[in-house]
């Protein structure tokens, strides 16, 4: 009965997070639902609220592809990655935010969310080379402790006009959304960042 | 005989002590006030005393680590509580042993380097412990090894500062400890997440998986029995040659 109920909420779960893919039993842990990441790791709270994943985000740093909780290093980061969006109709539009929520250090952040990136009219099923850059891409280089940078997917109702902010930091998405209604997220994918040559938040 | 002499000496104590230490060459002026003063009360010396005398004796302390100088253990006589000690005065320059088998009793009591490492190492102790039994001996604890410092630098200043210390130095140990919590859960969250993310990762590409060989499997059928028709060569139409 248990792994009936899991199976169930599983599937709910992952239709949300890709979906293109058809819906098919997964077989988790017994007993244990895993909780999204994004939730786990305070991102939806100190950034987003909670939404459901409804359009497919595929963000790839030269070779690498960015899942949650993915430790980067400024060296990797330092180009702007390719962004895939999914979607169906090349009609809508959606909008890409990129925050760090973490500035200047995780334990105190004052300055808390540094705006790196910001490309709004993506058509969908393409990516941000077809959108508006508003803000260019500013490499992340955080310089103390393990900072979370998120990129967050919204739609848009329509093409419209977004002013950039007039500076990059103390950035809130929460507000920036509301201003241009753009409501909930329809995707939201986090790396973890530190310095080079951190040690992973690691002594040993 | 010579023994006599020296009891005589110790009859005559606090002004014999007063005017040895006077007599030495390198000692202070307030070094050799706390030494007479100690002199005056050397035949009720108890441990209790010597403790108390801890804070003025600072200087002592100071002094009293470079072993093997003189002038020092001539400052050191008052400290001395039991009655062997001043058997072992030096006459006249002589040197007696070093650590003297005498201070070797006589530390416990007299402590120069002995008890005041203690304090300092009950301290790192009580940093290690718990936050609670640090607000409580605290101050205690700190204000032994703290109020000599403090008496050795800065004198008349030394009680306030040294209450002001303390207080702020457990409030900083406070807010390190809520901050390594707080940075410690921001930690195990950060692993919990990139876990939860693999095992979603895991599911969802075995499932991926299972779908694209049941697909593969399905095209294989439908291959195979397509080549089964198209083996015979048919006649579909006539051309007019």
């Amino acid at each position: 009965m248990i792994r009936a109920e899991t199976k169930t909420q599983s599937k709910t779960k992952k239709q949300e997070q890709l979906i293109q893919k058809p819906p098919v039993c997964l077989r988790l842990k017994m007993s244990t639902t895993v909780r999204d990441p994004l939730i786990v790791s305070r991102v939806v709270g100190d950034v987003l609220d909670p939404f459901n994943r409804s359009i497919s985000l595929r963000v790839t740093y030269g070779q690498r592809e960015v899942t949650n909780g993915l430790d980067l290093r400024p060296s990797q980061v330092q180009n702007k990655p390719r962004v895939e969006i999914g979607g169906e109709d090349l009609r809508n539009f959606y909008t890409l935010v990129m925050v760090d929520p973490d500035v200047p250090s995780p334990s105190n952040p004052h300055l808390r969310e540094y705006l790196h990136w910001l490309v709004t009219d993506i058509p969908a099923t393409t990516g941000t080379t077809f959108g508006n850059e508003i803000v260019c891409y500013e490499n992340p280089s955080p310089s103390a402790g393990i900072h979370r940078v998120v990129m967050i997917l919204f739609r848009q109702l329509g093409r419209q006009t977004v002013y950039a902010p007039g500076w990059r930091q103390n950035f809130n998405t929460r507000e920036f959304a509301e201003i241009y209604n753009l409501g909930l997220p329809v995707a939201a994918v986090f790396f973890n960042c530190q310095r080079e040559s951190g040690c992973g938040g690691r002594r040993t | 005989m010579l023994s006599s002499a020296k009891h005589n000496k110790i009859n005559h104590s606090a002004f014999s002590i007063s005017s040895s230490s006077s007599s030495s060459s390198t000692t202070s002026a307030s070094a050799s006030s706390t030494s007479s003063s100690l002199g005056q009360n050397k035949s009720q010396v108890t441990m209790e005393e010597v403790w108390k005398e801890f804070n003025l004796g600072s200087l002592h302390y100071h002094r009293q680590v470079n072993i093997g100088h003189e002038p020092m253990l001539k400052n050191q006589n008052p400290n001395y509580s039991i009655f062997q000690d001043f058997l072992n005065m030096p006459l006249n320059n002589q040197q007696p042993p070093q650590p003297p088998s005498s201070s070797s009793i006589v530390t416990a009591l007299y402590g120069s380097p002995l008890p005041l490492p203690p304090p300092a190492t009950v301290l790192s102790l009580n940093s290690g412990v718990g936050f609670k039994f640090l607000d409580n001996t605290d101050s205690l604890v700190a204000s032994n090894p703290n109020s000599f410092e403090e008496s050795a630098s800065f004198g008349c200043f030394a009680k306030k500062r040294g209450q002001f210390s303390d207080e702020s130095r457990g409030d900083r140990r406070h807010k390190r400890m809520i901050k390594n919590r707080e940075s410690a859960a921001r930690s195990r969250a950060r692993k919990q997440a990139y876990t939860n993310e693999l095992e979603l990762e895991i599911a969802h590409l075995q499932t991926e998986n299972a779908r694209l060989e049941r697909q593969y499997e399905q095209l294989k059928m439908a291959e195979a029995t397509q080549h089964q028709v198209n083996k015979t060569l048919q006649r579909s139409s006539t051309a007019p040659f």
